[in-house]
């Protein structure tokens, strides 16, 4: 055995470490709380994401109540090619009912060339029949324009005098930006996931150490607040990092089995993307579990940590969703920790060049700030008050 | 050999030490008896470094903790107030993490849990998760932890609470034999029978100062009383006069 190996084996920080690491992995409620999270997380995300694919690609026909439709039998057949027929089962409850009144003077006005009334009774603010409704009116305007141009036609004028700008439209999404704001949420999860996953042991090794009344003995033993603070936490970054490595895994596998190309959108992360997204990930997980262990070394029981670090959680979720939402945008935002790594997820799934020099920065600033915490624990530690609660 | 000079220590407005002084020498067993809330625990944490002491110094062979704690913890061996175990962990494990904190090899520590075992007549239950475990067999556990790496000094926080005759009986034969051995063995309690039966020296705690010290005999030819629990009565009841 070489001095060096030695000095490693032997290293209080060392040995603190791997009697945590396997403590925790026979703790079957921590690991099955690490891998839940990794694993949930992403098939939650699979279900919601197909039900909005099937939403969105829905081809099943509009059924609305139809009044009068006696009164203009060729508009209605218009409709019906376009999806949009006569409802004959009842709505759901909560579901507003769409209703289109037709006059009962329609062909009178269509005969003389006058405006007829169409009603569209709807709760236009619904968001579940804003799709239905948008459909409804494009049916309307194009029957309308359609009789329109015969009308103009008939008078011998060229109907492209009433069209006075042609409207092109030039989608310049590229298929990997459309998919961004779908891959947003994702990467929310791929981030979030560290922050969850080591929880339970960070716990476990610092407000349980307290309850099982082991703490006062192993802070008297030969070695330094420093070293075991850094030993507990480099175990809980394990599992975190385990959480984060799962999700890297299974997300992208589970964006294959989706029928994403159905709403044009693709998805390409090839395993050099998931090295680094997994690598963006390791200075987070000790960034989380420093956190995790400031709150938790403060607590004087499990439950009462529990609570402290569901509000510790809030912090970086808020952090993520508010610039996920409010879709902000602040070179700032790729330089600090957190809604760095975030930055550079989504410029990964985006297909975009990675900014590196940023990247580097943020990865800096995060493990530097993670460092700060867990030597601030270690003075924490080595203070009567916070060790005896006096 | 553990020394304590005029240790004071405040908290709040609570005197727990009030200018405490002792020695307990090698090759002997000294009591630290008092009643509860006497200053003995606080006395022990001092005197390994856990807690800071307003003024006076607690040494171990002349290290003093609050100086330089690392070293002054190779020195020792701890069973402390309360032993909470790694429930996770197998009796073995719990020792051998311990001997390694004391910076012994893989192959030392596990050479000296196996002896230690062997000593506390322990190897049943050396492989088995502490979830379950009796409060004898915790007991045996921390003390392994305790003496696993041989310290030259032994500091035992009121060990026979919660103890059963059996386990009492090991505790006692052991403190015996590290006598023996030279280790200075320094224990607090408020059971007087346990003092008397195992104590070379005794010194009587109470508000934070030294009451009197001296052998079980010596305290009783003091206040002119035949048993300890008499003498240690008359002794705190009588504060004045004796002291001095």
């Amino acid at each position: 055995m070489s001095v060096w190996s030695r000095f490693v084996s032997q290293h209080p920080t060392r040995i603190v470490f791997g009697k945590e690491l396997r403590d925790a992995i026979r703790d079957k409620r921590s690991v099955m709380a690490a891998m839940s999270y990794a694993f949930f997380g992403p098939l939650l995300m699979a279900v919601a994401f197909f039900f909005m694919i099937t939403q969105l690609t829905d081809p099943s026909d509009v059924e609305i109540d139809i009044k009068g439709a006696e009164h203009a039998p060729a508009f209605v057949d218009y409709l019906a090619q376009r999806g949009i027929v006569e409802r004959s089962k009842p709505w759901p409850a909560g579901q507003h009912p769409i209703t289109l009144a037709i006059d009962e003077n329609w062909a009178n006005h269509i005969a003389q060339a006058q405006p007829t009334p169409v009603t569209l009774t709807a709760d236009f603010s619904s968001t579940k029949q804003r799709s239905d409704i948008r459909r409804i009116e494009t049916a309307l305007e194009g029957y309308s324009q359609q009789i329109a141009y015969i009308r103009l036609q008939m008078r011998g004028i060229d109907p492209r005098v009433i069209s006075p700008i042609d409207v092109v439209n030039q989608d310049t999404a590229t298929k990997g930006s459309r998919s961004a704001l779908i891959m947003g949420s994702a990467m929310i999860f791929i981030l979030m996931s560290v922050f969850f996953s080591g929880m339970n042991v960070a716990i476990d090794i610092s407000a349980g150490e307290r309850e099982r009344n082991s703490l006062e003995l192993l802070l008297s033993q030969p070695l330094t607040t420093q070293q075991m603070v850094l030993g507990k936490a480099l175990a809980a970054s394990c599992f975190a990092m385990a959480g984060g490595l799962l999700s890297v895994v299974l997300i992208p596998w589970v964006f294959r089995l989706l029928p994403l190309h159905e709403i044009g959108i693709s998805v390409v992360i090839t395993t050099a993307d998931m090295c680094l997204m997994i690598a963006m990930l390791l200075p987070l997980a000790l960034l989380a579990t420093a956190l995790q262990l400031f709150v938790s070394f403060r607590a004087k029981s499990f439950k009462e940590a529990q609570t402290y670090i569901s509000f510790v959680l809030m912090l970086p979720m808020m952090v993520v969703f508010g610039v996920e939402f409010t879709n902000t945008k602040n070179p700032l935002l790729y330089y600090t920790p957190v809604t760095g790594q975030h930055q550079a997820l989504l410029d990964i799934i985006k297909g975009e060049a990675i900014q590196w020099l940023p990247l580097a920065i943020s990865s800096l600033v995060t493990l530097l700030l993670g460092w700060i915490i867990l030597r601030f624990i270690g003075r924490m530690l080595a203070s009567e008050k916070v060790v005896f609660g006096l | 050999m553990i020394e304590v000079n005029e240790l004071r220590k405040q908290f709040g407005k609570v005197t727990a030490l009030d200018g405490l002084s002792f020695t307990a020498p090698e090759g002997q067993i000294t009591g630290l008896l008092g009643p509860n809330g006497a200053g003995k625990t606080t006395c022990l944490r001092t005197i390994y470094g856990l807690l800071k002491a307003d003024s006076g110094q607690a040494l171990i062979d002349g290290v003093d903790a609050s100086i330089e704690p690392l070293s002054a913890r190779r020195k020792i061996g701890i069973f402390p107030d309360k032993f909470g175990l790694y429930e996770r962990l197998t009796a073995r494990e719990q020792v051998a993490y311990f001997a390694s904190l004391h910076g012994m090899t893989r192959a030392d520590a596990s050479v000296a849990v196996q002896q230690v075992f062997e000593r506390l007549d322990m190897l049943a239950i050396a492989d088995r998760r502490a979830t379950g475990f009796s409060q004898g067999q915790r007991m045996k556990v921390a003390l392994a932890q305790a003496i696993v790496h041989r310290p030259q000094h032994l500091i035992l926080d009121e060990p026979s609470r919660g103890l059963d005759v059996m386990s009492t009986r090991i505790l006692r034969d052991l403190l015996r034999e590290l006598r023996q051995q030279g280790t200075s063995i320094l224990f607090s309690s408020h059971v007087m029978q346990e003092v008397a039966a195992l104590c070379d020296q005794v010194v009587v705690v109470a508000k934070g100062k030294v009451v009197a010290q001296g052998t079980t005999e010596e305290l009783c030819a003091l206040t002119g009383e035949t048993a300890l629990e008499e003498a240690f009565v008359k002794i705190i009841g009588t504060d004045e006069g004796i002291a001095a």
